[in-house]
């Protein structure tokens, strides 16, 4: 009885780091954080669980927050649902998507569909809002690593439309 | 075929619905006291939270910075209600003292003679009886020692309620972000954002309005010491000061019908410190207009501190937090004060706030419905 009280006192003395942290940490969002910065995120995540050909949400739905692949695949879908859709990406197991809803309460300007049995870790803006007013330098260095990402995809969406200019002027 | 499927869908829960109505109704006297309790723990919760949240981040800590937190709140309660009490006794016994001077009973008749004169200068009353209107306030003293009496047990009960609301908030702030976590697990996939919207949005128009009144609470009892003082300086003689600004404050907190109950407790003082002081019967507002016992004086100087509070202040700290029509924050607080008293009208708007916001998200998700 005694050493019960202990053990659940110091119930979190050398544990293993867990399963969630081993993949938050690896997502650019979350680059540069501590051990107990990663914890205090971690507590902030919701795990859900999707079931194959389950929308985790649809084109131009509103949009509330990003979602990190724990298991499973995803594909990014655009173009209306009824025939001329097509599959921007497929991404699995540590991929990410929806980062934009963290910083812009816009809708949804893509598909999200559960090719598999996928187990999702979501992390949404009320979270994040929250997070800048009670932790602002967490919520700070998130927001930098946030905006880091977009302009990584600004700037390669600019590359490949160059280099779509560039072959239409070839072609012409 | 289908129709009829949903007729009898409808009247199932149509049945169902009164059969919930009719055992809460049953049950209502039984669990009131305890939900009462839980919206106190809830609403407190909402306040204490974000300071909570940042002493975590600070000191690594959940348990301590809830220990620290709470340990302060009720140091200050205590501090508070010590010297309410002292005060309180204090004055108690000023008063009896008066009471059993001999002067009193020739006190109260001298005031009732100019009272009857400054009536008699306004309209025309035949006869007004003043040994009898001294005897009716000697009743009055015994029944308000007698009302005394009841109070005391009612402290107790007080007490009891009070340590509850505390045990569950802080309950309620150690587990609120893993309990909030619990909750919205439920919520269906096709639901979970939207779902998180409408909560979050709820979260923060109450806590957005709650630390709004506070805040504009806390101004009225500070324009209240002030005002108190002022008229301190011009000789009302007013004790406990700073117990009947925070009551004004507090009271402010329900709207429409706290302004006037913060007013009370100062005009009693007034009326109890100058009971004997001729210069305070006889007391004029820039000597024309007639004012015993400041009564005028404190009315006008509550009145200007409401004003100040509704026109310049509640805009800037509260804002359109709530942002509720004047008509439905009437019909809210009567329908508050109906169901549950004083506390019901305390609770009457932020609950009108929270059900605004469900029915703005609802709304929201109808016509965004086909999205999910």
């Amino acid at each position: 009885m005694k050493n019960a009280y202990w053990k659940n006192i110091f119930i979190n003395w050398g544990k293993e780091e867990s399963e969630t942290i081993t993949i938050i940490k690896k997502i650019p969002i979350f680059a540069n954080l501590n051990h107990r910065e990663l914890e205090e995120v971690s507590k902030l995540l919701h795990d859900r669980i999707y079931k194959p050909d389950e929308y985790i949400f649809k084109r131009h739905a509103p949009g509330e927050g990003m979602f990190i692949i724990h298991s499973g695949i995803v594909n990014i879908i655009v173009g209306e649902a009824s025939g001329n859709s097509q599959v921007l990406a497929e991404l699995s197991n540590g991929d990410f998507f929806g980062e934009m809803a963290l910083m812009e309460d816009e809708v949804r300007s893509a598909a999200a569909l559960a090719k598999d049995h996928s187990r999702l870790l979501g992390f949404f803006r009320p979270d994040l809002e929250t997070l800048i007013e009670i932790n602002p330098s967490l919520g700070n260095k998130i927001l930098q690593n946030l905006s880091k990402v977009v302009c990584t995809r600004l700037r390669k969406t600019n590359d490949l439309l160059m280099e779509n200019q560039l072959v239409k002027k070839k072609k012409s | 075929m289908n129709d009829d499927k949903n007729y009898i869908q409808l009247i199932y829960r149509l049945i169902v619905i009164v059969i919930s109505f009719g055992f809460l109704t049953i049950i209502w006297p039984y669990i009131s006291s305890v939900i009462t309790m839980l919206i106190f723990a809830f609403l407190f919760t909402t306040i204490l939270l974000p300071l909570v949240d940042q002493l975590e981040s600070k000191i690594n800590s959940r348990a301590i910075s809830i220990i620290i937190v709470t340990i302060s709140l009720i140091t200050t309660f205590v501090v508070f209600l010590k010297s309410f009490a002292s005060g309180m006794l204090s004055q108690a016994r000023d008063f009896s003292k008066q009471i059993g001077t001999k002067g009193y009973d020739d006190n109260l008749n001298s005031l009732a003679t100019k009272l009857e004169s400054y009536l008699n200068k306004y309209i025309n009353i035949p006869d007004i009886d003043s040994s009898n209107f001294v005897s009716k306030i000697n009743i009055m003293v015994g029944e308000i020692i007698q009302n005394l009496m009841s109070l005391a047990s009612a402290i107790g009960g007080f007490i009891f309620t009070t340590i509850m609301v505390l045990i569950f908030t802080i309950i309620l702030l150690s587990n609120y972000h893993e309990f909030k976590k619990s909750i919205v697990q439920f919520i269906p996939n096709k639901y979970f954002e939207m779902g998180l919207r409408v909560i979050f949005n709820i979260e923060r128009q109450v806590s957005k309005y709650l630390q709004g009144q506070l805040l504009a609470a806390s101004s009225v009892a500070l324009m209240s010491f002030i005002g108190l003082s002022i008229l301190n300086l011009m000789g009302a003689n007013l004790t406990l000061v700073v117990f009947i600004a925070i009551i004004a404050g507090l009271a402010n907190l329900i709207p429409l019908v706290g302004p006037f109950a913060g007013m009370l407790p100062a005009i009693l003082v007034a009326i109890m410190n100058n009971i004997g002081s001729d210069i305070a019967i006889n007391h004029q507002i820039f000597n024309t207009i007639p004012s015993p016992f400041y009564i005028l004086d404190i009315i006008i100087m509550f009145l200007i501190v409401q004003q100040i509070d509704n026109n310049i202040v509640t805009p800037i700290l509260v804002g359109e937090s709530v942002g509720i029509h004047p008509l439905i924050v009437m019909i809210s607080l009567l329908i508050g004060g109906t169901l549950i008293g004083p506390i019901g009208m305390l609770l009457a708007v932020p609950a009108a706030g929270i059900l605004k916001v469900i029915g703005v998200e609802i709304m929201f998700l109808r016509r965004n419905a086909h999205l999910l």
